[in-house]
This record gives C-alpha cells, structure tokens and sequence, in this order.
C-alpha cells in the first residue's frame, strides 16, 4: 500500500484492521499522522453531538409496549368474546351509540348556546388559543380510549415526568386516559376523567399562566381556563356539574414538588 | 431466566430463545443513547427525535421475533428508525424548515456542546450533501462498519467507502484545514 492508497483508506475507514493499512502506519510516520488527525476529528465530531437521553424516556419506551400489550389483549378478549360473526352485528349498534352521543352534544351545546348559563363569553386571545388548540385536538381524536384508573394514572405520571418534572398527579380512581399530545400550538398533557354526568377532558399545557381563572361556553362544551403554577389547566364538559366534579377532584390531586 | 443462559459458548447474547419482554428490555438498555443522539441530530428537535424514537421502537417490539441475533440488532432498530424518520418527515417537513432556520439557538436548546468548535464541527457535518452525511453520520454516531452501513442504506461497501472518503474530504475542506482539525482550533 503506498501513501496515497492509504490516506484514501484513512478517509473511508480510519478504524480499518486492514494488514496492508496497518502495517503502512508503522512504516510511514507521516501517514500515521495523518490518520491520527483524521481520527481525532471523528471524535470530536462525535463529541460536538453528545446529549444526554432524558432520563424518563427508557421508562416511556417500556410503558408504551406495555400498553400495546394490554391493549392487544384486551382486543383478543373482544375478538374471543364476540366471535367474527358477532362483530359485524355489533358495528350497528355502536354506530347507534355515536349518533345518539351526537345529538346529546348538539342538544348541550344548543342548550348552552340559548344563554341558560351566565358564562363570560368575551374571550381573550390566551384564552381562546389554549381553548381552540384543546377543542381542535379533541375533534381530531374522534374516539378518546378508555383504559383502566391504573393504566391511565401509570401512564399521565410517567409523562408529566418527561413534560413537567415538578407538576404531580395523585391517583384518581376514574382517570381513564392520558397522553401527551398537539394541541393547536401548544403540547400538553390531555387526559379524560370519568364523572357522574360524563366524560370530562381536561388538558395540561406548560407556560406562561393565563391572568385569571375564566369559565366560559366554547364550541358547545362548558369550559374553564385556570391559571396554575407553570402552565394552565383547561377543563372541557358537557355539563356544568361535570366541569364542577372535575374541577374539584383535580385541586386536590394536583400538586407540585418543588 | 438469566442472562447467563441466554449467552452461547462466545458470550454472545442468544436473542433466539430468549423471552420477548427480556429481548424488548435489553434492546432499549443497549441502544436507545445511541438512537436518541442520532434521533436527535436528524430531527433537530427534542419532542419530536422521542415521537420518533417511541414510534420506532413499537414497530420494533411489533416485530421483534424476526430479529435473531444480537449483534445485528443495531443495526435493525436504525434500520427502523430511519424508515420512521422517513414517514415522519414526509409529514412533519414544513415544520422542520422552520427548525433549520434557528440552528444555532436550538443548538444550545437541545443540549449540545455550546462552545464555537463544536458548533462549527457541527456546521460542517450539516453542509455536506445528504449521500455523504449519511454513512459518516452512521459511522460516527452509531459506530458501525461499512459493511453494516452498506446493508442499512441498501448500496454496496464499495459505495459507501467512496461516501466516506468524499464525506471527509469535504468536511477537512468546509473547516479550513488541510491538517486535520483539532478541537479548540476551529473557528480561532
């Protein structure tokens, strides 16, 4: 190998265990030190691009396959429980299910809409952007899942660690989802509580809080806009005792540890 | 089961029989700093290098009975990645224009090395043309041979030390140096 074929090499692989290649760097001190720098420069490359893995994310990886796994679970259960002939009976009806959810939402918001409830419907530009970026989100996601309380405290903890190391949930027995998702322009955390009068979302999103607490009719659903440490919390119900339900539950659950 | 008794006789980890959970686990223990680093330098942006990342390692866990040996299961979790990477991209290519732009301030943001000589070494990285910064990229953050780079982008070896030996020259060329560079000389 003579030095031009070799500083080719150098180029290519300068790790190389070729015999040709390292017998030449012993022979020639100038092209051992012109491998040298070429390896040096692929450290410091590989240095200038060291970051360190948020420390959560091993944990998320395995949750979410955890999750996966029960969930396709869950649809062998379904599967065993119905029979393949059984499914297709059962499309109707939920079918049936979502347009009678439709019309309730409809009779709600028109209800709402009719002026029955004394919210300020004057809405900033905060607050209109955290609700139309959590109304967004939601229409985007037809279908919100429902797991169980464990699953779905597991999951909004091991998240909020990732996305806000010092906002903490407490367990709430009828949480049924959560995941960190888009919402408009912001992310946030968006989870659903189950209450008496229904499913309730509500929506963490990091930042600057809102000046103060506001509740208001948005898009046929009952909102509150409330200002908290390192973000805003926004709730979404049907009704105004759900918003109320929700509301309470999560002044106690919501804590921060500073 | 232990880990001793998924190695054979060169100590070699036998992913063949072993469980599919304990496969998963050690998949994400030996690879994931690696992936995020790469991850994070193709996507230029923390949440969206963990979508990814999270992404492809469901379609990992999706098919990870095909995967039988340990050594070549770098080099099949890229392989994955990338192909994640490629969709998300399609999607997500407006928003990433946009993250190009502010480079040096996201730089910092995202938690590399700050100071001007690695910036520049960086830099120059990024200018290469997309042929080149690929194998070097591989073979610098993810380590691995040309071999494995030829197999993960699907070109011969041959093709890939030419790549390399282009990648190199190119970057000696973007530092201003004739010599090698050497960190804390950059830029000076």
């Amino acid at each position: 190998m003579n030095c031009l074929e070799f500083k080719r090499l150098a180029l290519s692989d300068p790790n190389s265990g070729d015999h040709g290649f390292v017998r030449h760097s012993k022979d020639c001190p100038d092209c051992l030190k012109y491998v040298a720098g070429v390896r040096r420069m692929d450290n410091d490359l590989s240095r200038s691009l060291d970051v360190s893995m948020p420390s959560d994310l091993i944990a998320r990886l395995q949750l979410n396959q955890e999750m996966m796994e029960e969930d396709a679970g869950q649809q062998d259960d379904f599967d065993a429980s119905t029979g393949s002939g059984n499914v297709v009976a059962f499309q109707p009806m939920r079918r049936y299910a979502i347009a009678a959810c439709l019309a309730l939402s409809l009779f709600v918001g028109g209800f709402l809409a009719s002026g029955q409830f004394s919210f300020n419907q004057d809405i900033g530009s905060d607050y209109e952007a955290l609700l139309s970026g959590v109304v967004e989100h939601m229409n985007e996601q037809a279908v919100t899942p429902i797991w169980d309380a464990n699953k779905a405290n597991k999951s909004a903890n091991t998240l909020l660690a990732s996305y806000d190391g010092e906002m903490k949930l407490k367990f709430l027995s009828n949480l049924q989802f959560s995941r960190i998702c888009p919402m408009g322009q912001y992310k946030g955390l968006h989870a659903s509580l189950e209450t008496d009068d229904g499913q309730v979302t509500f929506a963490y999103i990091k930042g600057a809080p809102v000046g103060e607490m506001l509740d208001a009719g948005y898009e046929g659903y009952v909102s509150r806009v409330k200002p908290v440490r390192g973000g805003n919390l926004i709730i979404m119900s049907r009704t105004n005792k759900g918003l109320q339900q929700a509301n309470d539950q999560l002044e106690d659950a919501m804590y921060w540890d500073i | 089961m232990t880990d001793s008794s998924n190695e054979n006789d060169q100590g070699q980890v036998n992913y063949d029989i072993m469980d599919k959970k304990r496969k998963y686990a050690l998949l994400i223990e030996a690879h994931s700093q690696d992936l995020y680093k790469y991850a994070l330098w193709l996507c230029k942006d923390k949440n969206m290098a963990e979508d990814v990342m999270q992404e492809a390692f469901l379609r990992a866990w999706k098919s990870l009975d095909s995967l039988r040996e340990a050594k070549a299961a770098k080099g099949w979790l890229f392989t994955i990645f990338r192909r994640e990477h490629a969709r998300q991209f399609e999607r997500k290519q407006f928003q990433y224009q946009d993250v190009e732009e502010m480079d040096t301030l996201a730089d910092a943001t995202m938690g590399y090395d700050d100071r001007p000589e690695a910036f520049a070494l960086r830099n120059a990285l990024k200018r290469l043309p997309q042929d080149y910064r690929e194998p070097l990229e591989m073979q610098v953050l993810g380590g691995f041979s040309c071999d494995e780079i030829a197999t993960i982008l699907d070109i011969s070896s041959s093709a890939v030390m030419t790549r390399l030996f282009r990648a190199r020259k190119k970057m000696r060329q973007i530092l201003g140096h004739e010599s090698a560079p050497q960190l804390g000389v950059v830029g000076d």
